[in-house]
């Protein structure tokens, strides 16, 4: 039953929000109330007992949640993102904040979802589900040009999911799996030959890369995080809601390894292309949410690197790299949304020397910064090094190219940060209120928490690598470790 | 020894479809001498749900399964749950009807008996075992349609619908009719269950294949099947939006209950092309239907080609009927009728009093001015373009399994590259209500009991999404209790 509580506490939390409505007292309450409560039940998740329930059993579809492996690890670190993100929505959201802070809830339910589900179809019932909150978060609280942006996300997300969703009723169809959970689908598919496997890990693949994104199906990303609501709030789900590199992880590579297998030097190619793209673009960029767009976008580069190189490192590093990236790109988000409620813009240029004036501020964004390009002993070096590390082992030129992205990361990070907060201060700003020193520090302290103690949460996520490694070792699964995975 | 009884009838399996005639009688009655067709319409609703409890109690007892009239009127497990939704779709078009009929200025007493008198004809299309039992069924359903797509006699619209209808329906009987005629040819007998027989103990399978065709051709008339769909549009827009929360979803039901049959019986028997040309039919439908809806102005116009578009997700079920697809399109229908007609239901309080302004500006701030309409209409567009967890999702699953799993993958793909492009014309409309303002007065009538049907329409796509198994179950249950 503690495997449901994430789901639950958050569905309840929306509806509060929902009634409150533009009531801010009731409306924080709710908001506080449910992301504490849910992230004080996500620390009970690892070694929680899975659910299951049988759902629409006709098809061989039962509803399982299992909070082992990864999910324990990125769950949580959803629910500590969700604890600021949520308050941050409920104090500065000036119209119909409630319902701006229901469907952020209703987005964290579907987060979990996402994470522990043990069943495809359950999986993807969340997966999309998920879409809609974020898709409505966008149109109904975006700038001037969010109906392009939504129609865009829209259509590349809905594109790329209903062919995964067709492929998956293929892969249940062709491999004669008789359910959709993991377990059956992970032996039944291993008769699949290689050829039928690359064309199913290809349809699962094109709902998972818009999702995470790649490069060329990576232009939603950028309209999303310009339009979204200027709070930032919105734009840490968009953080939160890159599932695809954990599809690639916990779905696409343990059931098609041979389809993985043949198509990773594609995969890997894409990913060290993303990641320098991203590096280099976001070095031009003087809006400062497309920049935070396209230096995420690097990033997740590097994510599908550390998951292609077929490596267990390196896949322990793309979801650590997931889970340290919501953290990161989550509390910079945030800090644009602080920013643009000192000076009303989101131009970078419009800043400039306000250190003098806003020192905290400029402490944390820095902090913040230098987690965000990897600086060793924060959030997002383990998983970017065990990345690069695992992709190395396999095919060492991807991962030298996207070691070029990390060089790059240190340009542009360094680069927006001397641009907003140092030289000639032209007009000071005000300091963090206490409010804001509040909503900063989850993320800081979960910055430091996954760059100082890398090794627990990796032990958890090592747990699930195993299943993918060892089907794509080409070896039958030893029982003890698909029970670790989770599947039953 | 025991003789056979002289009519070889079980009452009990007659009883939904007695009860709707009886009450259809009744309510003609008492139009006599009761002006206001509000309380024809409450009569209506007691009968439709005595119906209902009769169809529930066959449907859980051990004689479901049997057959009158010498296997020509089944109470099988697919015809038992297409009755629930028959009567699920009557009562919420009554519901949408009740305060709108004044409204319009259509308040006529005909008006119920006629829609209980079609909800008959759907019943017994259901049940048909034999090819004379589903013309009579089909005949008996589309007639009152007719006069019903006409029934606002001051609007040139409406009669034009409803001759329009008139003439494409007699047409699409008339191709059943000699199909039927050249299928009895081929087997001597019109009973399914005597024409397979024969044909497998050697008739003239190229004479039935082509009477198999025409029956599937007039069926497809009326479940609107590309290249026979053109005469939906035309007569959604202009008939009454009550009258088309209606017959988009029974007629529609008792179509594909007959097409389920036929193509699950007959056509496995004659020449595959039959096959091949139904999947070339669905596939044209999917692609006609969704790309029509996508260039339609009007809301009203954009859900009739969206009912066009669901025909084709129904065909794939029919395609695949041993492999799913009995269950799967019977809980489609059930989702759809919850959806469609809470669709519709939502639209006929938008519209005016003329049923005219359903332009997507009329829906531009919807989400402000009328925020529980605007959620309920969320839902429902939602889920007809299969976004989980409602219930459009979970059918859609069912039917594209089946799909797939007959060996139709080309068309669950095309099936499923369409629905990208149906959910972008949904989701407009959603767009409308809650990311513009408003552009025009809200609409300002409040209907009671049409909010009571949303909220039932609501409430089902909602929990039917979330809890999908439960119906799956019992119609492969009663289905597997009678061997199928």
């Amino acid at each position: 039953m503690i495997a449901l509580l994430p789901l639950l506490v958050p569905l309840v939390g929306a509806a509060l929000a929902a009634l409150a409505g533009e009531r801010r007292g009731a409306l924080v309450a709710a908001s506080l109330a449910s992301t504490i409560a849910t992230f004080a039940a996500s620390l009970f998740l690892p070694g929680a007992p899975a659910f299951q329930r049988a759902w629409l059993p006709g098809l061989g579809v039962s509803f399982s949640l299992d909070p082992g492996g990864a999910a324990s690890v990125l769950v949580v670190v959803v629910a500590l993102v969700m604890v600021p993100t949520a308050l941050v929505a409920a104090l500065t959201v000036e119209e119909r904040p409630g319902r701006f802070v229901a469907w952020l809830l209703l987005a964290q339910a579907g987060l979990g979802g996402i994470f522990m589900a043990r069943d495809l179809l359950v999986f993807y019932v969340f997966w999309e589900g998920t879409l809609i909150p974020s898709l409505l978060l966008l149109g109904a609280y975006g700038l001037e040009k969010r109906r392009a942006a939504t129609l865009k996300y829209l259509t590349y997300a809905v594109g790329g999911s209903f062919v995964m969703l067709v492929t998956i009723l293929a892969l249940k169809a062709l491999s004669g799996a008789a359910s959709f959970a993991l377990a059956d689908l992970v032996l039944a598919a291993q008769d699949l030959p290689a050829g039928t496997q690359a064309w199913l890990f290809a349809g699962l693949a094109l709902g998972m890369a818009v999702k995470l994104p790649l490069w060329p199906l990576h232009s939603w990303l950028v309209d999303l995080n310009e339009q979204n609501h200027p709070s930032g709030a919105a734009d840490v789900l968009g953080t939160l809601y890159k599932v695809g590199g954990y599809g690639f992880f916990a779905w696409a590579l343990p059931v098609l390894p041979l389809g993985a297998e043949r198509l990773a030097p594609l995969f890997i190619a894409l990913g060290a292309f993303t990641a320098v793209y991203g590096a280099v673009v976001a070095t031009s960029q003087t809006h400062l949410k497309r920049l935070l767009a396209y230096a995420s976008l690097s990033h997740m580069g590097i994510v599908a690197v550390g998951v292609f190189g077929l490596h267990v490192a390196g896949l322990n590093g793309a979801v650590y790299l997931l889970a340290a990236q919501m953290l990161s790109t989550g509390g910079l988000f945030v800090v644009s949304g602080m920013l643009y409620a000192r000076r009303r813009s989101f131009d970078v240029d419009a800043y400039g020397g306000i250190a003098k004036s806003a020192p905290a501020l400029a402490a944390l964004t820095l902090f913040l910064v230098f987690a965000f390009i990897g600086v060793p002993g924060l959030a997002n070096f383990p998983g970017e090094f065990l990345s690069l590390l695992g992709a190395y082992q396999t095919s060492p030129a991807a991962a030298v190219v996207a070691t070029l992205a990390v060089i790059g990361a240190g340009v542009y990070g360094v680069n927006v940060y001397q641009r907003l907060f140092l030289g000639q201060q032209r007009e000071p700003v005000r300091d963090l209120g206490p409010v804001e020193l509040y909503v900063l520090v989850p993320f800081v302290a979960g910055v430091l928490w996954l760059g100082l103690a890398p090794a627990a949460q990796l032990e958890r996520i090592e747990a699930q690598s195993q299943v993918a490694v060892v089907q794509l070792a080409g070896t039958e699964p030893p029982a003890d470790e698909l029970a670790l995975g989770g599947a039953r | 020894m025991t003789f056979p009884p002289v009519l070889d009838v079980d009452w009990g399996h007659l009883a939904p479809a007695l009860t709707l005639l009886t009450t259809a009688a009744a309510c003609l009655l008492l139009a006599l001498f009761q002006r206001d067709s509000r309380l024809t319409a409450g009569t209506a609703l007691i009968g439709l749900f005595t119906a209902f409890v009769f169809n529930l109690s066959v449907f859980m007892s051990d004689s479901a399964g049997g057959a009158s009239f010498g296997l020509r009127y089944l109470a099988d497990a697919p015809a038992l749950a297409f009755n629930f939704v028959v009567i699920l779709g009557t009562a919420l078009a009554v519901l949408v009807s009740y305060d709108q009929l004044s409204r319009m200025g259509m308040d006529h007493p005909e008006y119920y008996p006629l829609m209980l008198l079609s909800a008959l004809g759907a019943v017994v299309m259901a049940a048909a075992g034999d090819l004379v039992t589903l013309l009579l069924g089909l005949e008996v359903l589309s007639l009152p349609v007719y006069v019903l797509s006409a029934w606002r006699t001051s609007a040139r619209q409406s009669e034009e619908a409803g001759m329009k209808y008139f003439l494409l329906g007699a047409f699409g009987s008339a191709v059943l009719v000699y199909g039927a005629a050249l299928l009895y040819g081929a087997s001597g007998s019109f009973v399914y269950a005597e024409v397979v027989a024969a044909l497998t103990s050697g008739g003239l399978v190229s004479l039935a294949t082509a009477g198999a065709a025409l029956v599937l051709v007039g069926l497809g008339f009326k479940a609107a099947l590309a290249p026979f769909h053109q005469w939906s549009p035309d007569v959604y827009t202009g008939a009454p939006t009550p009258v088309v929360t209606f017959m988009s979803v029974v007629v529609k039901a008792a179509a594909f209950a007959a097409l389920l049959r036929v193509a699950a019986t007959v056509a496995p028997e004659v020449s595959p092309w039959l096959q091949t040309a139904l999947a070339v039919a669905v596939a044209a439908t999917l692609v006609v239907g969704n790309l029509a809806a996508l260039v339609q102005r009007g809301v009203k116009r954009m859900l009739a080609y969206s009912a066009v578009a669901h025909a084709g997700y129904l065909g794939l079920a029919v395609l695949a009927p041993d492999h799913g697809g009995v269950e799967a399109a019977v809980w489609y229908l059930t989702a759809y009728t919850l959806m469609n007609a809470g669709a519709f239901a939502v639209l006929s309080l938008v519209v005016d009093r003329n049923d005219q302004g359903d332009d997507i500006e009329r829906f531009a701030g919807l989400g402000q001015t009328r925020p529980g309409l605007a959620l309920a209409l969320t839902v429902f567009l939602l889920s007809l373009g299969g976004i989980p967890p409602l219930a459009g999702f979970a059918g859609k699953v069912m039917v594209f399994s089946a799909a797939v799993e007959a060996g139709y993958l080309w068309l669950a793909l095309l099936g499923i590259a369409t629905s990208v492009v149906a959910l972008v014309y949904y989701f407009r409309v959603v767009a409308a209500m809650y990311f513009r303002r408003p552009e025009y007065a809200s609409p300002s009538f409040r209907s009671s009991a049409t909010d009571v049907a949303i909220a039932a329409a609501l409430a089902g796509t909602v929990l039917l999404g979330i809890l999908p198994g439960w119906w799956h179950d019992a119609i492969r249950g009663a289905q597997a209790a009678l061997g199928f």
